[in-house]
């Protein structure tokens, strides 16, 4: 069962201490909690201690807060428009927070919290419910013209507003599941092609020791990748989030 | 991408499920909100295709 070979091992919760009980469910400070409150930790610490010095010319880990700060500025800008940089605070938090949980993932024996569709999905609630607060309080009804596309014959019109309005519904699911299925399926092809190499050389001997090697190399490649798609998939979450912000501030298209 | 699709279905397939228990309408409207969910998961991937290759204020519309 929880054999160190297993892939779906590392995704387990752990209780690390128990607050008591809330109904039938456990309240319970887990794994994903320790992570979730040390990235938080690390990145005001991080954010914090960096620009302390307020240098002129900054020093290595002032430049990179202020990158990853100018990064998501110019992404906001570029999707959401200069009124957009109201949601600034919002948006940088989920990158960063995005950022650092994927990049906790990496280290090897740490959790994936954001492997944990529940994570993922109620970032994505919460940027959708962002957006539909908004968009009502700023527009009132008007809000609701992002479902009627301008220029469409008024025969079909019915169908393409039905279409759009399952098309919004659908966009925290594909929001959340996009995050969650990218880290989930690269922890496990990680472990998986790691535990070849545990395989061959207990199970071949000598010859293992030397055909290891293949899915040594193979691991490696992987986790190049996993590094990759860890900043990635937290880039593509936070173009989303300005993408959909846009469509609150300006809902006629 | 394929993520779009699916949630596309998803959504549908929920939304008519939830159509039925509420109306007692069960199966007519699963039926009909799959069909509407795979429409919006098509139209989720086209659009999202078309979203790659331009950079402009509103990348999403086509």
């Amino acid at each position: 069962m929880a054999s160190p070979i297993d892939p779906i091992h590392q995704f387990e919760l752990k209780n690390l201490f128990s607050f008591g009980r809330i109904g039938n469910s456990e309240i319970a400070f887990t794994n994903a909690s320790l992570f979730m409150f040390s990235a938080v930790g690390i990145i005001a610490l991080l954010t914090l201690l960096a620009t302390r010095d307020r240098a002129v010319v900054p020093g290595r880990m002032q430049s990179l807060v202020e990158m990853s700060y100018e990064f998501v500025a110019s992404t906001v800008r570029g999707s959401a428009g200069q009124e957009g940089m109201r949601f600034f605070p919002f948006v940088f938090s989920l990158f960063m927070f995005i950022l650092v949980l994927n990049l906790f993932g990496m280290i090897p024996g740490a959790f994936t919290v954001t492997s944990h569709i529940i994570v993922t999905f109620a970032l994505a609630a919460l940027v959708i419910l962002t957006v539909l607060i908004y968009g009502f309080w700023k527009h009132g009804l008007h809000f609701l013209k992002l479902f009627v596309p301008s220029g469409v014959p008024i025969y079909i019109l019915p169908l393409v507003t039905m279409i759009e309005v399952i098309s919004f519904i659908s966009r925290p699911i594909s929001l959340s599941v996009r995050l969650f299925a990218n880290m989930l399926a690269g922890h496990i092809t990680l472990k998986v092609f790691a535990g070849f190499i545990g395989m061959l050389a207990t199970g071949l001997g000598a010859f293992g020791w030397i055909v290891g090697i293949l899915p040594l190399g193979m691991t490696v490649a992987l986790t190049a990748l996993e590094l990759l798609v860890a900043v990635l998939q937290a880039y593509v979450f936070t173009i989303l989030t300005c993408i959909y912000l846009n469509d609150a501030l300006h809902p006629g298209h | 991408m394929s993520s779009e699709f699916v949630a596309g279905v998803i959504a549908g397939g929920g939304l008519g499920w939830l159509f039925d228990r509420l109306l007692g309408t069960s199966p007519g409207g699963l039926i009909v909100f799959l069909l509407l969910g795979f429409a919006a998961g098509t139209f989720n991937v086209v659009r999202a295709a078309g979203a790659t290759g331009k950079t402009g204020s509103k990348p999403y519309r086509s």
